[in-house]
């Protein structure tokens, strides 16, 4: 039983880091149809930029909103220098759906690279205050930090914020019309591109809390989030792509799916695993959990 | 377009190849290498514009299909003790086998449904060799197809003899693949990829068309893996990483995705790129970061600009033999 | 004309086989491959991008400043040494197609130090057809000892079996009646391990294996940190590479394991410097951990081998701090200087792979170990110490200070024997006169 309640909670902690990448491919797939291979090296480098502000600012807690900024600035440039001239050379053509998975592909190793050209290939330490020391629960110590704690919580929170967001403000409404209908939200006066554009940037301010908060508990390296690549994009397609919560519900599912698949039979099949899930869970709902069946295609 | 007589096809691949084959003997072993690992990546290639520039689907898990076919060529050969190009058959029809299965649930998903699940089979699959220890861990099992038949003389490389071999099979699967997209079966893909909901109402049975792509596109991955093991002399997952999956689709992209011909040219560019751009590192020189980092600045740099500026890849008047048919 | 000829024909053979002594001396100096009158070039490939980067891509600055001494100081017989460095990213295709560069294009004389078993088994072939001497491979499987599959390949890390035995001994001997669990990697390095804990018959409590890599993964760490609380292990030996212990070293922090559980890690993860830049404020939960090495600690002030790499690093590796990987660099290096001094003034491939299997076993080298080089062995290094992690993350020897006890065995099933350490002495400043 102890051993259940533990591969729990160790599945919940890792599945709300998958949860905010997954809610950062989620972002730009609403905003433009994209799946962004690249959001895990957009939040590398917005990550990199936080570890240099904290050495500077000698504060984790400071250094958070500037790699959060980072993050939704690299994603906006990404998105205004590359992706927009992209789709309009593209569209209408063969590889209309496939070149910008190229693109955001040569953005994640060009960023690897970079990253590796400025900081080197070697493993740095961005660290947090908060203890990565198990809570005790009478006398025995349970899988679960502060840290993980600050990592559930800050899942929570940016889900909540993009939930309001959406629901309340106009700039959400526009966001979603831009998205489900471009050539009339432009004739209503909806600036389409510059929404897109910010619909990129909070997905890369979502990307940027997923590195800054889960780094502290391993470590920073221009490889250090390739798992959340994967992970991230599971995640998303199992909660269905088109919603907020599909995409946290899809990363929960996901770690803990994999921290019992960990504890009961065996790490070389994890991935493997994952494959499985997510062939169960698309036959059974081709358009994921939470997924619309009337979505666009892509 | 007028159609050619695949006999004539046949024969004008056959003097490619043969004059491919000749002028190897005036290159050297480097070059012969290059010039296989070009044949392969083409082959690869061509089953990624098989699939998704003709039937619309994307995948991005062809690299563990590849690593079907290589370990299946791989365990035929160690534990049957068949020829190696029956290997090579085997491995192709493994791929098949795993593309059935895989395409029977790829024709009820679409777009990132598919490339998440795919995704997944890239990353997933190649790690199964640690579970199986017949499958020989992470270090991999050895394949070795012997030396070059010995009629051939004693100063016939090993690398050129790769090279015969690669383009043999490059020229078989463009002509087998070329006619089948002329038949009747091509069409139904073309039509499937314009317009699946016309297509339907034609008539087109269009979840089959879809599971047909996607066997034969994994039919020549499979083959495609078996030669990559060749190349390699040994199947390990590392060999089949999921930037191998990444590599193909970009290869496509750069073919311009749906031009079989094509393939060659997205070939020659994946293998021209890395050494181009090492050539530049090793020039710009610098400290050790530069140099291992600046080879993968480049690559990303041209990659995202061949995207942006050549997206429908590289215009081929002269290869209509080989080139997309429109109607 | 017939006449004169034969009148002078005494001084015409003369001439000949003066030429033909020049041109036999003058030949092999220049046509073998790679070597010039002046030059050597050498050729390595590892991984300096990828996720397996970190800590290795050190390497080959270590290599190339021994050498850049070396050649500063005369080179060898005459000749400077040049290294060409070859990302591969660890992986095998990549190793492949870099060592064709290598051997094809760049036309080195030897590879030195390659790195992995996948890589260093997709360029077998080539290395075999084209002769090349591969030297002192970094890796430990044991494989590449075999002379007939590899027939110019010098492994020099003693095997995983070996280790794994020697580990085995060593908690026989000292830690009788504790419950142990095993922590591996599951593959062949793995595998290897196994097999040498099993000929040691150590039993474990809890096996626990993880995939390559996956470490990176918090809940594969959750996973074995619940493995060994739910098997009752006080004793954790964990056979696994470095960003794996130090995963594991945060798992059992977190788990508040940390004094609980004993811990003993083999020498593939356990340098200091490498797992103090992983763990950071986290590094002393390693303190009081046991480690098996076969080369003496980097921070040993003490040691001849050190201070002398030291001040090598410091002079021509400037900014790179000395840690275990600078000195398996280092260490490559210098025994690469001395195979190439005893291959001859006009050094081949063939005499090259000569002088290793005559005179390998009597070269200078940092490690405690004997090298076993000989004509009818390719297996280098057998033998390890135990040394306790301080503080500093650094090893010191569990006998105490500059004190070590060496184990050595085979890949079989040869006793595991204890013995004092001796190796030769350093060669003075450096600089091999063999």
């Amino acid at each position: 039983m102890q051993i259940f309640f533990n591969t729990i909670l160790v599945g919940l902690s890792s599945g709300a880091i998958y949860a905010l990448m997954s809610l950062a491919i989620v972002l730009v797939w609403r905003s433009t149809r994209v799946v962004n291979f690249a959001a895990a090296g957009q939040a590398i480098l917005s990550t990199y930029i936080g570890y240099e502000a904290m050495t500077r600012m000698h504060n984790y807690w400071l250094s958070l909103p500037v790699a959060i900024l980072a993050g939704a600035l690299i994603s906006a440039l990404v998105e205004a220098i590359i992706m927009r001239p992209l789709a309009k050379r593209t569209k209408g053509t063969p590889v209309e759906s496939i070149a910008p998975v190229i693109a955001t592909l040569g953005v994640l190793g060009g960023i690897r690279s970079l990253a590796g050209l400025i900081w080197g290939n070697t493993f740095l330490q961005y660290t947090s205050p908060l203890s990565s020391k198990g809570y005790m629960i009478g006398h025995t110590t349970i899988p679960f930090s502060p840290q993980n704690a600050a990592i559930v919580v800050g899942a929570a929170v940016v889900l909540l914020l993009f939930a309001a967001l959406f629901k309340f403000t106009r700039l959400g409404l526009a966001l979603r019309a831009a998205s489900f209908q471009p050539e009339i939200s432009r004739l209503s006066g909806v600036r389409v591109d510059r929404v897109r554009t910010i619909g990129w940037a909070f997905a890369g301010a979502a990307g940027a809390v997923a590195g800054a908060l889960v780094t502290p508990t391993t470590y920073l390296s221009p490889n250090s989030l390739d798992l959340l690549l994967v992970s991230g994009f599971v995640a998303a397609v199992i909660g269905g792509l088109e919603s907020l919560i599909g995409a946290v519900v899809g990363g929960v599912v996901l770690g803990v799916g994999f921290a019992f698949i960990l504890q009961y039979i065996g790490t070389s099949v994890t991935f493997s695993a994952a494959f499985i899930i997510l062939i169960i869970v698309l036959l059974i709902r081709p358009q994921g959990i939470f997924g619309k069946g009337s979505s666009r295609e892509a | 377009m007028k159609h050619k007589s695949p006999v004539i096809r046949l024969l004008l691949l056959i003097l490619i190849g043969a004059a491919l084959i000749i002028g190897s003997g005036y290159v050297d072993q480097l070059r012969s290498y290059q010039g296989a690992q070009v044949a392969i990546f083409a082959i690869a290639i061509s089953s990624i514009v098989l699939l998704t520039g003709y039937s619309g689907q994307i995948s991005l898990g062809h690299g563990a299909l590849m690593a079907v076919g290589g370990y299946a060529a791989v365990l035929c050969q160690s534990h049957l003790h068949i020829p190696y190009p029956f290997a090579f058959l085997i491995g192709a029809l493994a791929g098949g086998v795993a593309g059935f299965l895989l395409g029977i649930a790829a024709a009820r998903l679409r777009g990132p449904y598919l490339a998440g699940t795919t995704l997944a089979l890239a990353v997933g699959l190649p790690s199964l060799a640690n579970q199986f220890h017949i499958l020989g861990g992470e270090q991999g099992l050895l394949f070795d197809v012997g030396n070059p038949p010995a009629s051939l003389g004693s100063d016939f490389t090993q690398y050129r003899w790769f090279f015969v071999v690669a383009v043999i099979a490059a020229i078989l699967v463009f002509w087998l693949l070329r006619n089948l997209l002329s038949t009747r079966y091509g069409r139904r893909w073309r039509a499937l990829r314009a317009n699946p909901t016309a297509a339907a109402l034609s008539g087109i049975n269009v979840a089959q068309a879809k599971v047909l792509a996607f066997t034969l596109s994994s039919t020549v991955a499979g083959l495609a893996g078996s030669l990559f093991a060749m190349l390699l002399g040994l199947v390990a997952p590392l060999a089949f990483t999921l930037t191998l999956s990444f590599t193909l689709v970009t290869g496509a992209v750069l073919a311009g995705v749906s031009n079989l011909g094509g393939s060659i040219v997205g070939a020659v560019v994946l293998v021209a790129i890395p050494e181009l751009s090492n050539t530049a590192a090793t020039h710009f020189g610098g400290s050790d970061k530069v140099t291992a980092n600046l080879p993968g600045v480049i690559t990303s740099v041209l990659l995202i600009a061949t995207v942006l500026f050549v997206p429908n890849g590289p215009k081929l008047p002269r290869m209509k033999f080989l080139a997309r048919t429109r109607q | 004309m017939f006449v004169q000829r034969r009148t002078k024909g005494g001084i015409i053979a003369v001439a000949v086989a003066a030429a033909a002594a020049l041109v036999a001396s003058a030949l092999p100096a220049h046509a073998e491959t790679g070597v010039t009158g002046s030059t050597i070039k050498l050729g390595v490939t590892l991984p300096l991008t990828g996720a397996a980067a970190p800590g290795y891509n050190k390497i080959p600055g270590a290599m190339n400043a021994y050498f850049s001494y070396v050649n500063a100081n005369g080179g060898v017989n005459g000749r400077q040494i040049k290294l060409i460095v070859k990302d591969d990213a660890y992986s095998p295709s990549q190793t492949l197609s870099v060592t064709n560069d290598l051997i094809l294009k760049d036309k080195v004389f030897a590879l030195v130090g390659t790195l992995g078993t996948a890589n260093n088994e997709a360029t077998t072939r080539l290395v075999n057809s084209q002769g090349v001497p591969r030297l002192f491979v970094n890796t430990g499987f044991s494989g590449f000892a075999d002379m007939k599959k590899y027939p110019t390949t010098f492994p020099l890390f003693p095997s995983y079996a070996t280790e794994a035995k020697i580990m085995g001994k060593y908690l026989a001997d000292n830690f009788a009646g504790r419950k142990v669990a095993l922590i591996y990697q599951d593959d062949d390095f793995g595998m290897d391990a196994l097999k040498g804990f099993a000929t040691a018959g150590t039993s474990f409590v809890a096996k626990i294996p993880y995939a390559a890599l996956s470490q990176a993964d918090p809940s594969v760490i959750g996973k074995w940190v619940t493995s060994i609380v739910a098997s009752g292990a006080d004793t954790v030996v964990m056979f696994g590479v470095t960003s794996a212990t130090g995963a594991l070293a945060g798992g059992l922090y977190k788990a508040n394991l940390i004094g609980k559980v004993q811990l003993i890690l083999g020498s593939v993860g356990s340098d200091g410097t490498t797992l103090k830049g992983l763990l950071g404020p986290l590094a002393p939960a390693l303190a009081g951990s046991i480690a098996a090495s076969f080369l003496p600690s980097p921070a040993d002030a003490t040691d001849e081998y050190i201070t002398q790499f030291k001040a090598i690093n410091a002079q021509y590796n400037a900014g790179a701090t000395f840690d275990n990987n600078i000195l398996v660099g280092m260490n490559t290096a210098m025994l690469t200087v001395q195979a190439l001094r005893a291959a001859g003034t006009s050094p081949t491939r063939a005499s090259l792979i000569k002088a290793i299997e005559t005179k390998g076993s009597t070269w200078a080298s940092a490690a405690f170990s004997p090298i076993l080089y000989s004509a009818k062995s390719h297996v280098g290094y057998t033998g390890y110490w135990f040394g306790k992690l301080g503080l500093d993350g650094n090893a010191v020897s569990v006998d105490g200070p500059g004190k070590y006890t060496l184990y050595t065995t085979d890949s079989g099933s040869a006793p595991v024997v204890k013995a004092a350490a001796t190796r030769p002495a350093m060669p003075a400043k450096g600089l091999p006169k063999n």
